[in-house]
């Protein structure tokens, strides 16, 4: 127990070393930039103004609000002193919205799309793998390269593919939004349907890229398992078939979490491409025009919110490998 | 698996359940009663707040001199960009200005009232000047330096005095007409509510969501989130009086969903959920000629809009090179194929060159007309002028003394980059133009397409030397133009100015321009303002300071009449601009319009 809990004491502290790192780069990087995001608030104000020194007046004025007049290490400061009390301040590019309100308006929208996008593609995928390892025969011979071929096509192809084919062509799914374009947004059946069928095509165009992946990882690690000598073992000892197949796959799905965990992870990047294309709202969109508009509190929120969901999933998964892996836990414990 | 099953149902209805919560309204808009745009909203809406900053709330609080988008909140006037006209909104009858431009006069119409039931009165108007001047809004700013107050002379009647300088006379008497039809009237009393509210804290008024905001004008809000927003028309507004429209406008609401980008307006358009869409199409007449859609423009045939500004190049006059060698500014302008570039970037939605010859005038009828285009006859360009480019570039001496294919300058290799933002396709494609213009003529020139928040970094910057050749916009139309216009193209007040989004991004300085831009604004005999312009196109076709390199609109107007029909059209003799169905006049249309299957 005690070399458990030095384990679990080490890894804290590598974490803890890791957040600070990052939050330090997190506001940092941005703000390398060669772009000044305050000119842009001040550019909005500005246009069709034929006074030049009231337009001088605003930017200073931006200036003073978003502290950039300031030295760098005493902005830094600001920004961790506020990010502590959940205050990641205005941002540039929706300024005068709060990134608070950005990020908890659009967030939703992320993992209701993301999250079972993640899931269902990751257990498409290892099914299929395992089966095409396994039992082989059609799985193996058609299914896993479909799938494979599927996954090989950019996401952005597969979205158009998808809106082209289904939305512009048959005319089955809608062409964008996260609902239809003449609702709004209230508690009744039909709303309900709408958001299902808006989910549709992003959903779709983010799973079949991600299936082929998935199965050809799981594939090749149960077949590798297949083979192992323990198998051969226990197949010697007589013991069932199901019973050894469950644990073929007890050792194959190790990757494959730590694939799934990552994922998961990392979901709140958003699905950029798939919001894109379908004008579907979340956080990936956000996030890509607070990088263009180089609206530095935007930036460090986001990727400081997946920085520690990150390093949330990854300390969880420390302790779920315990549970999954006896070896893992052996380790743990020495 | 079961399990898992559940689970994603659950998180699906969750989802939908945590929507439903913010749900305002139980409703599905009826399609025959919505008119959808597309083009305006990108992004989220920040307020309602239409004395505040950064709204981003296209459909309620937008659009300036060429015509203020008046569906929740309106202006004194409305500006026509067809004929330069001022209509009254808010104000009854025309303007009077007194002898010596120093006052304008203008009286409210008796029936302007707000949805609350009170009058829009004189001294609304007045505290909206007040408090922009205060807190440094938008109207503050801008009119600041050229009014110096508004009066209420009594309920109904208000005077607007100009801004005095040295000798007495108004910095801009322009520019109060500007104010007409440019800035929204709100209400004293809310104003002063919300002053109050925030403790009289400039940043805090700016920044207020306005969620109470009160308005004058025929519709006002009714939903929005990260998807859409959506007006609905107020049965009340007094515009219905018959001493304005006489009823209210058609569409019961006004949609607008958010679109991720350009294509999926288009998209959308297409599909038929939108009707009124602000976006630039590329080969826009394919949606009819080609895919059969019930989609039309303003005119049935190329431009299909109306052209109100020209995206520019600017030469940069820090570079010593530019600003000394008028011949080499010049040659590169006219090697240039203006032509291929309306062709391909503006899928010919531009008047050539040929067709509105060069000058600091936007292609309409009215500022054609303020030029003798005889007098400058010779000294105009159509472009793709190469052996002219040569001889020009020989006769000043800056010919390629080394052999390496390329013309020096003082000894020193000419070598230019060409810049705009990235991913502004039209405008990548015209410096690609202007690049191989260069290279024709032994001048190199290299592309540079920086992202946006970059480029506006450097480009506003008046000391910059990272681009050489860069482009922008110079305003459209509205009641200050062209003078407006030619003010960005030529003064010398936004030389060395940080920050610089007013104009003359190039840093060009020319005192005889700078003296006839102080005496236009002064002006109103139509002789006297026609040589001083003409004058002014004769220095910009000399000196060529910056060149224009296309016509373009100031918003773009396409129609999808599967639902809605009667848009206006350019050969209607309705004399309702294409602007959207909002802008100024343009918003008249929405009185007017019908349903295709009532």
């Amino acid at each position: 127990m005690k070399g458990y809990r030095k384990y679990f004491g080490k890894k804290i502290l590598w974490f803890v070393v890791t957040f600070v790192v990052a939050v330090i780069l997190n506001f940092i990087l941005p703000r390398l930039m060669p772009a000044d995001p305050v000119a842009a608030i001040t550019g909005k104000m500005a246009q069709g103004m034929t006074d030049a020194s009231a337009v001088q007046e605003i930017y200073q004025r931006y200036q003073k609000e978003f502290g950039t007049d300031k030295p760098m290490i005493e902005q830094f400061f600001i920004f961790v002193q506020n990010m502590f009390h959940g205050d990641f301040g205005t941002s540039f590019s929706q300024y005068p919205r709060t990134v608070s309100d950005i990020i908890s308006s659009a967030i939703w929208w992320t993992i209701g799309l993301q999250f079972p996008a993640i899931i269902v593609g990751w257990l498409l995928g290892n099914i299929l793998g395992a089966l095409a390892a396994y039992v082989r025969k059609g799985f193996d011979k058609v299914l896993m390269p479909v799938t494979l071929f599927l996954s090989n096509i950019p996401a952005f192809a597969m979205a158009v593919i998808l809106l082209v084919l289904f939305a512009v062509n048959l005319k089955i799914a809608p062409v964008s939004g996260g609902y239809a374009f003449d609702m709004i947004p209230n508690f009744s059946w039909n709303f309900v349907r709408s958001v299902i069928t808006h989910y549709q095509l992003p959903f779709w165009s983010i799973v079949l890229v991600s299936i082929g992946g998935q199965a050809v990882g799981m594939r090749s690690m149960s077949i590798y398992e297949l083979n192992a000598d323990y198998v051969k073992y226990a197949r010697f000892l007589g013991i069932k078939d199901r019973k050894i197949v469950g644990y073929v796959f007890r050792n194959a799905m190790l990757p494959q979490v730590t694939g799934l965990a990552l994922s998961i992870g990392t979901m709140v990047g958003g699905a950029l491409v798939a919001e894109i294309i379908f004008s579907y709202p979340g956080l990936g969109s956000t996030m890509y025009e607070a990088v263009t508009a180089a609206d530095y509190p935007l930036i460090s929120a986001t990727t400081l919110i997946i920085t520690v969901m990150v390093l949330i999933v990854t300390f969880l998964l420390d302790i779920i490998y315990g549970f999954i892996d006896p070896r893992v836990k052996a380790a743990q414990f020495d | 698996m079961k399990k898992l099953a559940a689970l994603l149902l659950a998180m699906i209805l969750a989802l939908s359940l945590g929507l439903t919560a913010q749900a305002e309204t139980v409703t599905e808009l009826p399609r025959n009663e919505t008119l959808y745009f597309a083009g305006q909203q990108w992004g989220t809406v920040n307020s309602w707040n239409v004395i505040g900053t950064n709204q981003n709330n296209a459909m309620a609080i937008a659009g300036g001199i060429a015509g203020y988008r008046t569906l929740m909140f309106e202006t004194l006037y409305m500006y026509n960009f067809m004929d330069g006209s001022l209509t009254g909104l808010l104000a009854d009858g025309d303007y009077a200005w007194n002898e010596d431009m120093t006052e304008l006069s203008v009286k409210i119409k008796d029936a302007a009232k707000w949805s609350d039931g009170t009058d829009v009165t004189a001294q609304d108007v007045a505290r909206t000047f007040e408090i922009g001047v205060e807190i440094g809004n938008g109207t503050g700013t801008s009119y600041g330096a050229y009014i110096a107050g508004i009066d209420a002379v009594d309920d109904k009647n208000l005077v607007i005095r100009a801004a005095l300088n040295d000798a007495g006379q108004p910095v801009n008497p322009l520019k109060l007409l500007d104010f007409l039809s440019g800035v929204p009237v709100a209400q004293a009393a809310w104003i002063d509510t919300v002053v109050e509210r925030n403790g009289g804290d400039a940043v805090a008024i700016l920044n207020d969501a306005g969620d109470d905001v009160v308005w004058s004008g025929p519709y006002t809000r009714y939903f929005a989130d990260d998807t859409k927003v959506v007006l609905i028309r107020d049965d009340n507004y007094w515009g219905q009086d018959a001493s304005m429209w006489g009823k209210l406008p058609v569409p019961k609401y006004i949609a607008h969903a958010i679109y991720a980008d350009n294509p999926a307006g288009e998209t959308a358009l297409k599909a038929g959920e939108v009707d009124v869409c602000q976006q630039f199409i590329g080969n826009v007449q394919n949606l009819w000629l080609q895919d059969g859609l019930p989609i039309s423009t303003y005119y049935e045939e190329a431009p299909y809009g109306v052209c109100l500004t020209m995206p520019t190049a600017w030469y940069n006059m820090n570079i010593p090179m530019l600003k000394e060698s008028a011949a080499l500014r010049k040659a590169i302008a006219i090697a240039v194929d203006y032509d291929s570039i309306i062709a391909n970037a503006m899928t010919n939605q531009s008047p050539s060159f040929n067709d509105a010859p060069r000058s600091l005038m936007n292609p309409t009828e009215g500022e054609q007309a303020l030029y003798d285009h005889e007098a400058v006859k010779d000294l105009q360009w159509a472009g793709n002028d190469i052996e002219g480019a040569i001889a020009l570039l020989d006769e000043a001496g800056i010919v390629d003394s080394d052999g390496d294919g390329w013309r020096e300058y003082n000894g020193e290799k000419i070598s230019l980059n060409a810049v705009c933002p990235n991913g502004w396709t039209d405008w990548q494609a015209s410096m690609e133009i202007v690049a191989a213009a260069g290279a024709k003529i032994g001048v190199e020139i290299t592309t540079l397409y920086p992202e946006y928040s970059i480029y506006q970094t450097v480009f506003t910057n008046p000391n910059q030397t990272e681009y050489a050749i860069f482009m922008w916009s110079p305003d459209g139309a509205g009641p200050s133009m062209p003078w407006g216009r030619i003010n960005q193209f030529f003064s010398s007040s936004f030389v060395g100015v940080e920050n610089n989004w007013s104009g003359n991004w190039g840093q060009y300085v020319n005192e005889r321009a700078d003296e006839l831009l102080s005496i236009i604004p002064m002006t109103t005999d139509a002789e006297e303002l026609k040589a001083m312009y003409t004058e002014l196109v004769e220095i910009y076709l000399t000196e060529v300071p910056s060149f224009s390199l296309m016509y373009r609109p100031s918003v773009f107007h396409a129609v999808n009449e599967s639902v809605w029909t009667n848009f206006p059209t350019g050969d209607d003799g309705r004399n309702i601009p294409p602007a959207d169905c909002t802008d100024g006049y343009g918003i008249a249309a929405l009185y007017e319009l019908e349903l295709v299957n009532p």
